[in-house]
């Protein structure tokens, strides 16, 4: 099939308004969820999905784009009007966004927020649809051997950047793997911890485990420790962000888009590191450099620019080898399967239509962000009043729903509030909870791919250094591995002999 | 809770899981047949390669917890009451086990208004009346969704059926 023919195709699957006003729907729900402090687009587009399971696969995928690029953007408002980042790629945006909203410019960062949220979208999508493509065609002549150190280099990134150490990122991983391992033995059949149960022998609910992990420990904290952490809100002001405040930070914005490309196409790394590796590089190149983190509108452009670069490309691993590049991706990659979908190279073959559908989706998305987030900016108070005491127990019914949903299985919502409570113990011991559902979504694909490559070789361990390919990941993975537990040492050593770090 | 000391109790948990998987867990609840022609290939080979590496990594925490520094002033608690604090975690654990008990019986949509109006109240909500009304409309929204648009089959239970 030409381009000109899967563009054509995917035109014809996306054009209709249902498509369409799920689109503009989610990217309006993101926007809210990503708003709400204590809430994450995280958490917004695990609550949505299960009210996609009624759609076509085009139309549910195509909502939880839009919540996934809404919440990165609103995220943004809570940090600017109430210094209280919504997601935590919105960190960066505090230090000129608060600033500014104390100086009564508010509106203006808003303003600047959204155009270069807006404008690192659309880079974002253009690379994901220039890349993706390519990057699955070079990956269908993968084996089970490239496939295992594909995703063993992905989970080794995702638990060394993921918290604040690699050893308890490995952790978590372990456990979200150990998790994996229930049901029914994938080449022989055999139980594994079903404990005879028939509601274990297909593993545990991907949904249940999901929403146990990321929803149910914030309503645990939130039993924890019920007193209020709202901020004041501070008024929008009456300034607006011109055209020549635009031009003047474009090369900032245009930069931090493709930071947020290049580091998003890399499975684990996510927006954060992104954001802020945007903002110190526009702050050395700026020539106001010293009004950076005193309401430099420069630097609010930068960090939106670089969260908001990661959105596109995170879905590149997607695509096209199968491998989620952050936790909503991974979300998305359920969403997938749920759909019958399998995401990976084989997609551009077997299912290239929705390929390109979402790709015109994704670009339309940027659109719809536009409009959609000034009105959420003038709307922010009314969200930002939601009591918490109202609020979390809706959560927690929605969760109660959305999980029951998926199988009319009642076991599964007794998963999930057991995952809640490994949940919410892990956040009380700082071990960041990604590379335990990565791990978990990844592990199946992991002891596939070895146990097929052991079969491949009659149990010759050589099959996973067969060739360049396996060679650049096993390469990658030694390099992150050095440079995880380099840093790891350093800062050690700094915190033992009591100096701050370089 | 200091920074070491979690470190201490994560690598000493991780050991006991990994002492407990390779002991205890994967011999007696993972079966596998007589006749896998390589070990590898069994299917106690992965859960035992996991939990060796889940009891490596617990002992690398606790070899770098060595490393780090005792603080000097031990961090307050983020809550006022930890006693309190956990009293409310213990309810809420009782309010989820209850809720998924009581389902079959009761049904998802009372059981939901039961268990939004118990949270609520547990964490003392300044909005009460609010909550009420939320704790009525968000079910029944919710119910009109799942049974009548998405076509999911809403537990009715025993007592008061709706449409």
């Amino acid at each position: 099939m030409s381009f000109i023919d899967s563009l054509l195709a995917g035109l014809q699957l996306v054009s209709n308004v249902e498509a369409f006003l799920a689109l503009a729907l989610g990217v309006a729900i993101g926007v809210i969820g990503g708003a709400i402090p204590g809430m994450s687009a995280t958490m917004a587009v695990a609550l949505t999905l299960p009210f996609t399971f009624s759609m076509t696969p085009i139309t549910g995928i195509l909502l939880l784009l839009g919540v996934y690029k809404g919440g990165i953007f609103g995220g943004s408002i809570p940090a600017i009007l109430i210094k209280t980042p919504g997601t935590p790629a919105s960190s960066a945006t505090v230090l000129d966004g608060y600033p500014m909203a104390e100086k009564g410019q508010a509106g203006k960062a808003l303003g600047m927020a959204l155009w270069a949220s807006c404008t690192a979208d659309l880079i974002s999508n253009l690379a994901l649809i220039f890349f993706a493509g390519f990057l699955a065609s070079f990956a269908l002549s993968f084996g089970p051997p490239e496939f295992f150190t594909l995703i063993l280099f992905s989970l080794t990134i995702i638990a060394g950047v993921s918290g604040d150490s690699l050893l308890r990122g490995g952790l978590s991983a372990m456990l979200g793997l150990l998790l994996a391992t229930i049901g029914l033995d994938l080449v022989y059949g055999t139980n594994r911890f079903t404990f005879e149960n028939p509601n274990m022998m297909g593993g545990l609910n991907f949904i249940a485990v999901l929403i146990g992990l990321f929803a149910i420990p914030e309503i645990l904290s939130m039993v924890w420790n019920p007193a209020s952490q709202d901020g004041v809100a501070r008024s929008l002001g009456r300034n607006k962000v011109t055209f020549q405040e635009y031009r003047r930070s474009f090369k900032s914005i245009v930069r931090g888009s493709f930071i947020g490309v290049f580091l998003g196409s890399i499975p684990g790394i996510g927006a954060a590191p992104s954001a802020f590796l945007s903002y110190s590089e526009a702050r050395r190149k700026s020539p106001n450099k010293e009004d950076f983190g005193n309401g430099e509108i420069e630097g609010v452009a930068a960090s939106e620019a670089g969260n908001n670069g990661v959105a596109g490309a995170t879905l590149i691993p997607l695509l096209a080898l199968g491998v989620p590049g952050d936790v909503i991706t991974a979300i998305i990659m359920g969403a997938f399967m749920i759909h019958g979908l399998q995401p990976g190279p084989m997609m551009f073959v077997l299912n290239v239509d929705i390929i390109y559908g979402l790709f015109i989706g994704l670009i339309v998305s940027s659109i719809f962000l536009f409009f959609l987030g000034s009105v959420a900016i003038r709307g922010f108070k009314y969200v930002a009043d939601i009591p918490r005491g109202v609020l979390f127990p809706a959560v927690l019914i929605l969760c109660i729903y959305g999980v029951f949903a998926v199988n009319n299985n009642i076991f599964d919502v007794g998963v999930m509030f057991a995952m809640g409570g490994v949940g919410f113990v892990m956040m009380r011991y700082k071990v960041p909870a990604a590379p335990f559902l990565i791990a978990f979504i990844l592990g199946p694909l992991l002891e596939d791919n070895f146990r097929q490559s052991m079969l491949m070789s009659g149990s010759s361990g050589w099959v996973l250094f067969r060739g360049p390919i396996t060679w650049f990941f096993w390469t990658l993975t030694a390099i992150t591995v050095f440079a995880i537990v380099r840093a790891g040492i350093r800062a050690t050593r700094h915190q033992a002999t009591g100096t701050s770090q370089p | 809770m200091e920074d070491r000391s979690i470190q201490i109790q994560l690598g000493i948990g991780a050991i006991a899981a990994s002492v407990f998987l390779i002991a205890v867990a994967i011999p007696f609840w993972v079966s596998s047949p007589s006749n896998v022609p390589n070990v590898i290939l069994s299917p106690l080979f992965w859960p035992n390669v996991l939990a060796a590496l889940t009891g490596l990594i617990g002992a690398g925490l606790i070899v770098t917890s060595i490393a780090r520094p005792r603080p000097e002033k031990p961090d307050a608690s983020d809550v006022d009451d930890r006693p309190a604090a956990f009293t409310r975690l213990a309810i809420m654990a009782v309010i989820m086990i209850a809720s998924v008990l009581v389902m079959p019986r009761l049904g998802l949509v009372w059981t939901a208004m039961l268990t939004f109006a118990a949270t609520a109240f547990l964490v003392k909500t300044k909005h009460p009346r609010s909550a009420l009304v939320c704790a009525v409309v968000i079910p029944l929204v919710l119910y009109v969704f799942f049974a009548h648009i998405a076509g999911v089959a809403v537990p009715q239970g025993d007592f008061v059926r709706l449409p």
